[in-house]
């Protein structure tokens, strides 16, 4: 059996981490697949997630070496209209964020619920906000 | 106050329309087609400190059939949200009933100004048939947002929105208040001219034809024009405008403080100046 779900988040700033593990473990409870694997994915190009510890340290920690490694007002080759977009693209930190992220994560599922360490939290991470970002929550199983 | 004078309301969800949208979308060349739920706009507004925003229509009738919102649903947005929403309205100089559509957006809808866009809606400025639509907004005491120089829109002909073409328009209507949008873009240097010399003149800073804002205004207020005009001549007659959708309205906003003006340079190009444009109390 194969499940897809979504939902939509409100990011706060142009930088945010936001915790979806309850999220996430809701929908794949009400899912009614006891055994398999969940992915949680991104469905934008400038967010990403990440798996680690909740803590607001580390939140602090994780924008500032990002922004380090990849500073928001480089003169990126990006920073030109996009005849296609009808628009100018000024978000290349977030692409190049995201791809250093990654999109997505994947957790198996047994019992009906997901099985995580005791300190991985899911976290959706916004680089191009204020958005509505849509994420996908698929479980796969029987 | 933070105005943001340019912005297109068109994708907002209190407006969107499933068949006309995407149709209008493309006609103003954007094309991306999401709907924008009010909640995420107030989010990027309020994150962006913008206080009020300028929604502005666009009547192509003639050239397209439609019109790039009405001006009811403009003025059901402002409406619905009156204090965040200053609603400009839109008319086809070449309708038949261009008075009447007037007389209805000022007096009874008593939407705040016009917008109309040479290039789009292809009539050069100072063309005699536009004398109704200037004695208009003269008697009911509206400013016009001229579109100018340069569009990303299609069929848009930059001949008809240089800006020294509404020089003349500027000499002959005294009382009327007009912005030359996208700062005329790449005529800058005639725009100075024009903000300089007319009192009835103003220019907003809805222009990112290359690179990011903190480096384009740069490059326009401190390479392109000498740093001090917008310091010492001009820094009453421009205003902040960010062409939201096109452009985000932070970037922008952050490329205008960047620029390092003096404080009271900043905040009147960021709303004061609108605020005189517009004809409203501070």
């Amino acid at each position: 059996m194969v499940k897809l779900m979504s939902f939509e988040v409100l990011t706060r700033a142009t930088f945010d981490i936001m915790d979806i593990t309850d999220k996430c473990c809701e929908l794949v409870e009400s899912s009614g697949i006891k055994d398999g694997i969940a992915i949680i994915m991104t469905s934008h190009t400038t967010t990403g997630i990440t798996v680690n510890e909740s803590l607001p340290c580390l939140h602090n920690d994780m924008e500032e070496t990002l922004e380090r490694l990849i500073p928001y007002n480089d003169p990126y080759m990006h920073n030109h209209f996009l005849p296609t977009y009808g628009a100018t693209g000024g978000n290349c930190p977030g692409h190049l964020k995201s791809m250093l992220v990654g999109y997505h994560c994947v957790f198996p599922v047994q019992d009906g619920k997901m099985v995580r360490g005791a300190a991985q939290s899911i976290h959706f991470c916004e680089y191009d906000g204020v958005q509505l970002r849509k994420l996908y929550v698929e479980v796969m199983g029987e | 106050m933070v105005i943001d004078v340019h912005v297109h309301p068109e994708g907002y969800e209190p407006v969107y329309d499933e068949e006309l949208t995407p149709k209008r979308k493309l006609a103003m060349g954007r094309y991306i087609t999401r709907s924008a739920p009010m909640k995420l706009v107030f989010a990027q507004m309020n994150y962006d400190k913008i206080d009020k925003s300028v929604l502005l229509p666009l009547d192509l009738t003639t050239q397209c059939g439609f019109r790039v919102l009405e001006n009811e649903d403009i003025k059901k947005l402002v409406d619905m949200y009156p204090d965040r929403f200053i609603g400009f309205a839109s008319v086809d100089p070449y309708r038949e009933d261009v008075a009447a559509v007037l007389d209805h957006a000022f007096g009874d809808l008593g939407l705040s100004g016009l917008k109309l866009n040479p290039s789009r809606q292809k009539f050069y400025p100072d063309d005699p048939m536009m004398k109704v639509v200037y004695d208009k907004c003269v008697e009911y005491n509206k400013p016009i947002m001229f579109h100018s120089g340069t569009s990303w829109e299609p069929d848009t002909p930059a001949k008809y929105s240089q800006p020294l073409c509404f020089e003349e328009v500027a000499i002959e209507y005294p009382k009327l208040r007009m912005c030359l949008a996208h700062f005329g873009w790449p005529w800058v240097q005639d725009t100075t001219m024009m903000i300089l010399k007319y009192p009835n003149v103003w220019a907003d800073t809805a222009m990112l034809y290359m690179d990011r804002p903190k480096d384009f205004f740069n490059q326009i207020f401190k390479v392109d024009l000498s740093p001090l005009w917008i310091e010492n001549c001009i820094n009453k007659k421009v205003l902040f405008g960010s062409n939201c959708p096109r452009f985000g309205p932070g970037d922008m906003r952050e490329g205008i403080e960047l620029l390092g003006l003096r404080e009271k340079t900043t905040k009147d190009i960021l709303g004061n100046n609108a605020l005189d444009f517009l004809g409203m109390e501070g």
